[in-house]
């Protein structure tokens, strides 16, 4: 593995307002395919970073929230009297207290701030309430009196969607069914009666949980002018200030969201998590600021997880290994609200024929409302569920007509040009064959039957592989947009105003480079704004591996645009220079002729403010393909325009005492396009692979009766550092033509090929297939002891 | 918030709880603190024992083994003596929590919490280990398997604490084995533990086999007649897994939620056979 020490620069600190200021001891302009030391390093490392969770402005109260206790239940009273009389308090509120709609979610706006009729989950918000410090709060909330009705209640997808089941949402007239949707190609059907050989498995998937450090927080006031001011950790902030706007009945040019680093996000934080309960606790707390920081238990009990699901899907071929049906059906659980459910199954959907070319498929896919702690976005957005089950299939139907399963892959990835198995043309860069190559000829590979034969006494060894894809963006409906701004100071330095959170993935360090190389600027003339919905301009979510590939293109338009105002500048401030004789230089413009400068500051001073801020906007090309799904398949992100590709290899070895699974080694082949920032894109593939692994391996969050059972980090089992080997990230590189630089999205590919990758290793090991995941050590041994 | 009181000697502690009878010794803080803030209770005085002389420091004299019950695991990992003696000790600290717990956790914290799944219990069980009470009144050296009576309950009464525990050198023929099975490698809570000491002749015979088993019963479990019937059988992987069968009959593990009972059995089965794993 590259050391960090060999990168470029070595420190950034931020300067005494904690506004980002980077310095580095490099003055030299760091291209962009070379490694820049992360602008937010060293802040974050010295602790001077200032998180959202680090605000205590001065006059802070506390605010938190009283839960439901049931799954499914009526309200019947809610006496806040009690609470009113304890010491300390400022103010308790109920939905009633709530001027706007009381409604968050997108697309669908069904999720109380505060619960009005009935709770839905163990755990909806019904009460909120605000008090001088955190001990007197705590008191505050164990006197709210909420008189329930328990409702009958539904506990997963099957019993939701049977006739007569308790209905969540009695506006939907589909009843618990959020959505449905089909993509086919062909006739999947009687394509089946064609195949040599057909294999089929069904595969269930575990809620998985983001476990992100800093736990859901923010802080809020309402200003002299009435502008509802929030610090929060978000993915979304120009969302969540409309969103916050519309919930609680405030203009939404008064509502102000700021997002500084985020501690770790993932999905987690796409979308509303405090900020409705912030907000609401500010505009009754008399101007004073409000602060709500979830404990580890609450964000376990309140904050959305990866979709549980159970993924069917049926596999067909020719004699020859041709790929010639699929069927696929997925129904995943949304849980008590909608989030971004329709979406997540679309993403899966979409995804359900992986990098294969073939003839005929039917993907159906399901999502359910049932009285489970809500579903949301998480890394892969619904690919992971559906890639796991359909690269085991592959394994199986390999194995069926005696073909090695990588040359099996081989003979039927998609190359540029070839129709996917969903219809999909690829007409942008796509090299998931040179990641199969490299992996075939991979010692580990090539050698893999050596080493499992040396398994020592009590173990199994297995040598597995799996493919990945995973779509950039939003898809062909909604618009995938993104304008940045950039200013260049008076002093000569430049700032870059980011309209994307950056939830520790590197994207704002990465506008640095990106900047630093058009204007051909060093990155210590650069200083950083986290979003700010008052400062920067809306670029939409950090999410969909969009971020740097959206923002990114905004940035070198921009840039480009200062660039040539600051060339013009010069021009007209020496009649003799002429503008094509004249080059930017890190710290000033050069004419080349006689290798005079004219210093940066000195052009700033020259040059009007507006002048000085350049701001340009670029929207994502989408797939204009016309393919026959439904308006909502569509407009919920399908078919995608660019993908990015992996292959992974796994060397596992399993205790038969214990059943435990050991990840000896792991390799990833990656197709994201051009590198930009080799250790920032090593760092995503590394961190997407052990999240992963945790998935594939002990993540498992357990919720019984809709009352969650690993209640906290002791119970629910992340994978530590000395649970995961060294993982070898290999990029393949391609030129996305329609990524900056060539680049596309690496925050997410890391993560939907790995619980395939080990689950196949593991079935070469013991011989058979385990279909529940995570793979515990006990299920293994339990498997292993009925096979023996 | 509570008071944090750090006394100098054993008399200030007698104090302080004759004063405070809700008072809660803090040894280390790794079970203490976790519980005080899941119950939400705070009692009104955390005694702090760390500057009390003698009750940290590991000597060995006379064939016995002392170590003061504010020793960390992290001192035990240290020490040449645990190493050299008492090495189903050392290998027992090797694999509790993490660097940070080490650090901060005691032994007589380990000891005082009563776990059955604490780490450090199946080494002091295979050891005979026993420990020192301290009262106002007196004070009295009981075996470890009568100081703990339950899954967190000790025979300490009134004022009493813990203020030493002893073990006798073992023969320096024997062996000692820790091997532990939780969720993952490290900050991991024992689903099944077991602790071995082990005298085998040249020739394979075993003349001696201890074991104490972790995490599968109320309290640490010690079978003294399987463990007898294993005195000159030879040595190997039938014997250990013969170990296991036994064992996996007569232990009685519950199902919590980390495993199932039966999972227990399981790997209780084949853990013996992990002491040929180096």
């Amino acid at each position: 593995m590259k050391k960090l020490h060999d990168a470029h620069g070595a420190t950034g600190i931020p300067d005494e307002k904690g506004e980002g200021h980077f310095h580095t001891k490099s003055d030299l302009p760091v291209p962009v395919g070379s490694d820049l030391f992360r602008a937010d390093a060293y802040g974050k490392v010295t602790g001077r970073e200032r998180y959202a969770a680090d605000e205590y402005p001065a006059g802070l109260v506390y605010a938190g929230v009283v839960r439901s206790p049931h799954p499914h239940a009526r309200i019947l009273a809610i006496d806040t009297t009690g609470a009113l009389a304890c010491p300390g308090v400022i103010a308790v509120l109920t939905g009633g207290d709530i001027r706007g709609t009381n409604r968050t979610g997108l697309p669908e706006m069904d999720q109380p701030v505060l619960a009005d009729t009935k709770v839905r989950f163990t755990g909806d918000p019904v009460v909120l309430v605000v008090a001088e410090d955190r001990e007197l709060l705590r008191q505050a909330m164990a006197a709210v009196k909420v008189t329930y009705e328990p409702l009958p209640a539904v506990f997963d997808p099957d019993s939701a969607l049977a006739k007569g089941a308790p209905v969540l949402h009695e506006n939907r007239k589909e009843g618990n069914l959020l959505f449905s949707g089909v993509i086919a190609k062909g006739d999947a059907d009687f394509a089946f009666s064609e195949c040599a050989a057909v294999r089929e498995g069904i595969f269930s998937l575990p809620r998985q949980e983001h476990a992100y450090l800093e736990t859901e927080t923010g802080v809020a006031k309402v200003d002299g002018d009435g502008v509802l001011e929030m610090i929060v950790s978000t993915q979304s902030p120009f969302r969540d200030s409309r969103e916050i706007a519309a919930a609680l009945g405030i203009p939404p040019e008064k509502v102000r969201v700021i997002a500084p680093y985020l501690g770790g996000a993932f999905g987690g934080k796409d979308g509303i998590t405090v900020q409705g309960h912030l907000g609401l606790a500010a505009l009754h707390s008399g101007g004073r600021p409000v602060k709500i920081w979830n404990s580890r238990e609450e964000s376990f009990v309140s904050s959305t997880k990866r979709h549980p699901g159970r993924v069917s899907l049926k596999l067909g071929c020719t004699k020859d290994g041709t790929l010639h049906a699929l069927s696929c059906r997925l129904i995943f659980d949304t849980g008590a609200y909608a989030g971004l459910g329709g979406p997540v199954a679309v993403y899966g959907m979409g995804h359900a024929a992986g990098v294969y070319r073939v003839a005929h498929s039917r993907v159906e896919g399901m999502n359910v409302y049932t009285n489970n702690p809500p579903s949301g976005a998480f890394r892969g957005f619904g690919i992971p569920q559906v890639i796991a089950a359909l690269e085991q299939v592959v394994d199986m139907l390999a194995e069926s007509i005696g073909m090695d399963p990588l040359e099996f892959r081989l003979k039927n990835a998609i190359r540029v040009g070839d129709e996917t198995g969903l219809g999909i043309r690829m007409s942008n860069s796509a090299d998931i064959v040179t990641c199969l190559e490299k992996a075939r000829d991979h010692p580990l590979w090539t050698g893999r039957d050596e080493w499992i034969r040396q398994a020592p006494d009590y173990k199994r060894r297995g040598v597995g592989i799996a493919t990945g894809v995973l779509g950039i963006g939003y898809g062909p409906v909604i618009p995938d947009i993104a304008s940045a701004k950039l200013e260049l100071l008076t002093d000569g330095r430049f700032r870059i105003y980011a309209g994307v959170a950056d939830m520790g993935q590197g994207n704002n360090s990465a506008n640095i480079h990106i900047a630093g190389d058009v204007l051909c600027q060093s990155p210590d003339r650069f200083e950083l704004v986290q979003p700010d919905t008052f400062r920067c301009l809306n670029s939409s979510s950090s999410a969909a591996s969009r971020t740097t590939y959206s923002y990114g293109n905004a940035l070198i338009l921009a840039a480009g645009v200062l660039k040539e105002r600051i060339l013009d500048k010069v021009a007209q401030l020496h009649p003799l220079f002429r503008r094509e004789n004249l080059i930017l230089v890190p710290g000033a413009v050069r004419h080349t002729p006689d290798g005079s400068d004219i210093a940066l500051h000195t052009i700033a001073e020259a040059m009007q403010e507006a002048d000085r801020v350049a701001t340009a906007t670029w929207t994502a090309p989408v797939n204009r393909q016309q393919l026959a799904v439904a308006p909502d398949v569509k407009m919920y992100g399908f078919p995608h325009l660019a993908y990015t590709f992996t292959t992974h290899l796994t060397r596992v070895e399993i205790d038969e005492i214990t059943g435990a699974v050991a990840v000896d080694a792991y390799l990833a082949w990656t197709d994201a396009g051009r590198i930009m920032n080799p250790h920032v894109y090593e760092q995503q593939i590394q961190g997407g692979v052990i999240q992963g692994m945790g998935y594939a391996l002990w993540e498992d969050f357990r919720v019984t009766e809709g009352a969650v059972v690993t209640k906290n980090l002791s119970t629910y089992i992340l994978p530590t550092s000395m649970d995961v080997p060294d993982i070898l990230s290999v990029p393949v590189e391609t030129y996305e033509e329609s990524g900056p630089f060539g680049m596309k999205g690496v925050g997410e590919i890391g993560i939907v090929a790995a619980l395939p990758c080990i689950a196949n290793a593991v079935a070469g090991a013991i011989g058979f297939r385990v279909c529940d995941a995570p793979l515990t050590p006990e299920r293994i041994l339990t498997a292993l002891r009925r096979a023996a | 918030m509570s008071e944090v009181a750090l006394p100098a000697s054993l008399e200030e502690v007698y104090a302080i709880r004759k004063r405070e009878p809700g008072a809660a010794v803090l040894a280390g803080g790794t079970d203490l603190l976790v519980r005080m803030r899941a119950d939400g209770k705070k009692p009104p005085v955390l005694i702090g024992l760390e500057r009390i002389p003698g009750l940290s420091g590991i000597a060995i004299q006379d064939g016995v083994v002392r170590i003061g019950p504010m020793v960390t695991h992290q001192n035990l990992l240290d020490s040449p003596v645990i190493r050299k003696h008492l090495a189903v000790m050392h290998e027992a600290a090797q694999v509790l929590g993490s660097p940070p717990v080490r650090h901060m956790g005691t032994i007589g914290g380990n000891i005082c919490t009563a776990s059955p799944a604490g780490d450090l219990l199946p080494a002091l069980y295979v050891l005979d280990a026993e420990v020192e009470i301290s009262s106002p009144a007196k004070k009295r050296v009981v075996p470890i398997a009568t100081f703990i009576t339950g899954p967190g309950r000790t025979i300490l009464t009134g004022q009493e604490i813990l203020t030493g525990i002893r073990i006798p050198v073992p023969d320096p023929g024997y062996q000692g084995f820790y091997r532990k099975v939780g969720q993952r490698r490290a900050l991991a809570i024992s689903i099944v533990s077991m602790a071995a000491l082990l005298m085998v002749s040249p020739d394979k015979t075993v003349r001696s086999a201890r074991f104490a088993w972790g995490s599968v019963g109320p309290v640490v479990m010690r079978f003294p007649d399987v463990e007898s019937s294993f005195a000159g059988r030879t040595f190997g992987p039938a014997l250990l897994a013969d170990v296991g069968r036994q064992y996996s009959e007569r232990i009685r593990p519950i199902s919590d939620i980390r495993a199932s009972a039966s999972y227990r059995k399981m790997v209780a089965a084949g853990l013996p056979l992990k002491i040929l794993e180096q």
